[in-house]
């Protein structure tokens, strides 16, 4: 049994650690943390040989979103099947706060 | 991966080279007169007469033509709206325009481009009803003032728009740093502190219009005490710890704070009778905001321009260079020739850090020969 990813997942289990995996490769320079430890990944499900992710940013004036966004598809595309479609969707509902930080995240920002 | 259709690919890079080619020309001309100013002798052809358009306008090509036409790109990518751009475009067109001898048009052109400025970020703050994007907001207004201070003013103009100006600067930077302590654990108080930190600023601008000496030293304290904020508050203190790009990053913001304290210290001095002008604008608007850009440029380039690069330790280099070349040039105070040599050496500095970007844009390409187009790869 593997540990629930800090995101809603759905999809097969034996694609839960590479995805997982894939997102934390995808770190924000700024901040020295990666998505997955700011709490940007709003969740990821597989469905009709799609993986679809929903994804945040902290500020709406920041123009490094797009980049993440193509940040994201390159490290999926390694992590799952070649023949699977990846969409990487930019969300702002519900807004991001602090809380969505993982422990680690919050540890090395001073929490 | 997304591959969109080869002609708009086209348009879009055309674009891309364009920009870059007028902000480049925007920057080189700004420093051009900036060295003029302090009396560096430069080859330049005689019959050409943009140089001494240069010297006049050097503030306004730097902030309004310059620096406004990369924040405005910044924030048009930003805000995904093609009418976003009316800002950038208004603006390089106002530094142009200054360059090639038009003031009055250059200065209305600015006018319009704070205006389009101020509409994107209301826009914004609809869409994000947050804090930092309300001082990104001011920042925009501050810059508006200034742009119509500019416009509107007689001769003595230049004197009364400049602290807007950078007013337009730093509430910017202020208000994406502020974005940056929503990671770090909430401090009662530090965000009232910041807003009459600003507000302070921005009463100093007001004031330096009406009685210099005044608005100076309120300028100036609230430059001190912004950077005490940021020194205190910053999450550079912790991505200090981090290693490779972060740290750099850090490195720069906190060296940038303490180029906004010596400024501030600076703005004071005049107030109280001292020449230092020359520290008092230099130390801002190299040493802090010039730091901001070495920062994030390594990050904010690729995102403009889709061309990837590749950190490395030798990006210090223009940093170090930075800060020494200012170090020298707050000596001309009391010798000439320091302040020439100073100034020099602030130009030697940037252009290095454009060869550095230049040569991490190849070393990301030879790194990655896969990818020999990250424009294609990348949409």
């Amino acid at each position: 049994m593997t540990m629930a990813p800090p995101y809603p997942y759905s999809g097969p289990e034996a694609l839960q650690v590479p995805i997982e995996r894939a997102l934390r490769a995808v770190v924000d320079p700024e901040l020295a943390l990666s998505i997955v430890d700011v709490g940007l990944v709003y969740g990821v499900t597989l469905r009709d040989g799609k993986v679809h992710v929903s994804l945040t940013m902290t500020s709406v004036a920041c123009p490094v979103a797009d980049m993440i966004l193509d940040d994201v598809e390159a490290a999926l595309d390694g992590a799952v099947p070649a023949d699977m479609a990846i969409e990487v969707k930019l969300v702002w509902q519900p807004p991001w706060s602090a809380e969505r930080m993982s422990a680690e995240g919050k540890a090395f920002m001073g929490w | 991966m997304r591959r969109p259709e080869l002609q708009p690919r086209i348009a879009a890079v055309g674009a891309r080279v364009a920009a870059l080619l007028v902000v480049a020309t925007l920057l080189a001309g700004g420093i051009v007169g900036g060295l003029l100013r302090a009396a560096v002798a430069l080859p330049l052809p005689a019959a050409s007469t943009w140089p001494g358009h240069a010297v006049l306008a050097h503030a306004f090509v730097m902030i309004c033509g310059f620096l406004g036409t990369v924040i405005g790109i910044e924030r048009a990518v930003a805000a995904k709206a093609r009418l976003a751009f009316a800002a950038p475009v208004a603006s390089a067109a106002a530094g142009m325009a200054a360059l090639n001898g038009a003031p009055a048009l250059a200065a209305w052109l600015a006018v319009l481009a704070a205006l389009a400025f101020v509409i994107t970020h209301v826009s914004m703050l609809q869409r994000q009803p947050e804090p930092h994007i309300g001082v990104l907001l001011a920042g925009a207004a501050a810059w508006l003032v200034g742009a119509l201070l500019f416009a509107l003013g007689g001769a003595a103009r230049g004197a009364t728009a400049v602290p807007f100006w950078f007013a337009f600067l730093i509430l910017t930077i202020a208000g994406e740093r502020l974005e940056m302590t929503r990671l770090m654990r909430r401090r009662a108080g530090a965000t009232g502190a910041l807003y009459a930190v600003l507000g302070t600023l921005l009463l100093g601008a007001v004031l330096f219009a009406l009685m210099p000496s005044l608005g100076a030293a309120v300028f100036g304290a609230a430059l001190l005490a912004l950077a005490a904020w940021l020194m205190r508050h910053d999450i550079a203190r912790r991505t200090l710890a981090a290693q490779g790009l972060s740290r750099y990053m850090a490195v720069c913001l906190l060296t940038g704070y303490a180029w906004l304290g010596i400024a501030g210290a600076a703005w004071i001095a005049t107030a109280l009778g001292h020449p230092l002008r020359d520290m008092a604008l230099h130390a801002l608007g190299i040493g802090f905001v010039f730091s901001m850009m070495l920062a994030h440029a390594p990050v904010i380039l690729p995102a403009l321009t889709r061309v990837k690069v590749q950190f490395g330790a030798w990006f210090y280099l223009p940093l170090a260079l930075l800060h020494a070349s200012l170090a020298v040039r707050t000596m001309g105070a009391v010798n000439a020739d320091l302040l020439r040599a100073g100034a020099l050496a602030n130009a030697v500095a940037i252009t290095t850090f454009l060869l550095t970007l230049l040569a991490a844009a190849l070393a990301w390409r030879l790194k990655h020969p896969a990818e020999p187009d990250a424009v294609a790869a990348h949409h």
